[in-house]
């Protein structure tokens, strides 16, 4: 009986954890988006935040910048763009100054949202139901689907643009017609050709949900390690594991966090490398 | 030029190419089949497509590499 009330009790848990604070089209019930225009109003309020203080910590760097022996976090910030603008100068054929800086803005926006997957799962959920009385809040906007659709979507309306100024609009079209197999099989082309370019966004967002997602999953279940479980002298022992694994995957998903900004940068600068290319 | 780094770091996503690859195939297919009405002729069709270009596209990248 008990143990039956725990396990909705814990199923529960993470699925409030895992319900966007969602206006419009929406569930009532569950919470869920129903239709077209639900608006997940959490995601849209961290990732246009975090966005605001990127902008807000370039600007103001950006005024106090000094030659010769520069602070430390203008050394930082310098390292950091030498790392993007390295990483550009080796994969980018040619020159187009919209690169570097939108490769940048990708890295660093995408580790900022990441990074929110770092802060204690229960902390802004508390402050904001005890304080704003806000029920449903869901910090990490890399683990909505919508965030990292539309930036790989973005990406994709970037390929398509300079696919079709580089290549021409005949020449892209012919790259569907021609590519792979040749003249003799123009239908098995298009197809393959559509099914490629398709697999470009879908695996840009899926892989940084899926990464970030399950990350968070993780999280959630070592936070119930020391929620449900530790009653009286049990929390001496599940208290420490709890501390101990939360530390463990906080500096592994350390490097989660980081590689993702950093394959979604790659391969954003990748993709629009082959788009810059004349033969595809 | 700098051609020689692209594969080499396209590899990166080469899990996932495969994968998204058999995902989009699939999806072309049923959309196509919702629109003519023909299910699941197209999925199947395109499903096995994107299962073969997938492969073709991996095994391209990894011999460029070697």
């Amino acid at each position: 009986m008990s143990g039956s009330s725990s396990g909705n009790e814990t199923v529960e848990y993470i699925q409030h954890h895992l319900t966007n604070l969602c206006v419009g089209d929406c569930d009532p019930v569950t919470h869920k988006a129903v239709g077209f225009w639900a608006l997940h109003i959490d995601t849209v309020f961290f990732s246009v935040a975090l966005g605001v203080l990127m902008i807000v910590v370039s600007a103001r760097l950006g005024r106090n910048l000094v030659t010769g022996t520069p602070g430390g976090f203008q050394n930082f910030v310098e390292m950091i763009i030498d790392f993007v603008s390295g990483q550009v100068k080796d994969t980018f054929p040619g020159h187009n100054p919209l690169i570097a800086p939108l490769a940048l803005t990708i890295f660093v926006w995408v580790w900022l949202m990441n990074f929110m997957d770092l802060i204690p799962v229960d902390l802004l959920p508390l402050i904001a139901s005890g304080v704003l009385g806000i029920e449903y809040l869901k910090v990490v906007p890399t683990t909505d689907l919508n965030t990292t659709m539309a930036m790989a979507l973005t990406v994709f309306a970037l390929i398509l643009y300079y696919n079709i100024k580089v290549k021409g609009v005949l020449g892209y079209l012919k790259m569907f017609v021609f590519h792979p197999f040749g003249k003799f099989f123009i239908p098995v082309n298009i197809v393959m050709s559509t099914i490629e370019e398709l697999a470009k966004p879908l695996s840009l967002g899926l892989r940084l949900f899926g990464n970030l997602f399950a990350g968070e999953l993780v999280f959630l279940l070592i936070a119930l390690i020391g929620g449900t479980m530790a009653v009286g002298l049990g929390a001496l022992i599940w208290f420490p594991l709890q501390v101990v694994l939360d530390l463990g995957w906080l500096i592994f998903h350390l490097l989660v966090i980081t590689l993702q900004a950093f394959i979604f940068m790659v391969l954003t600068i990748v993709y629009l490398a082959m788009a810059h290319t004349e033969d595809h | 030029m700098s051609e020689q780094k692209g594969p080499g770091l396209l590899l990166i996503g080469v899990g996932t190419m495969l994968t998204s690859m058999t995902v989009a195939g699939f999806g072309l297919g049923l959309f196509v089949d919702y629109w003519l009405d023909t299910q699941p002729l197209f999925m199947l069709i395109f499903g096995g497509l994107g299962i073969v270009g997938g492969i073709i596209k991996v095994h391209g990248l990894l011999s460029k590499l070697g």
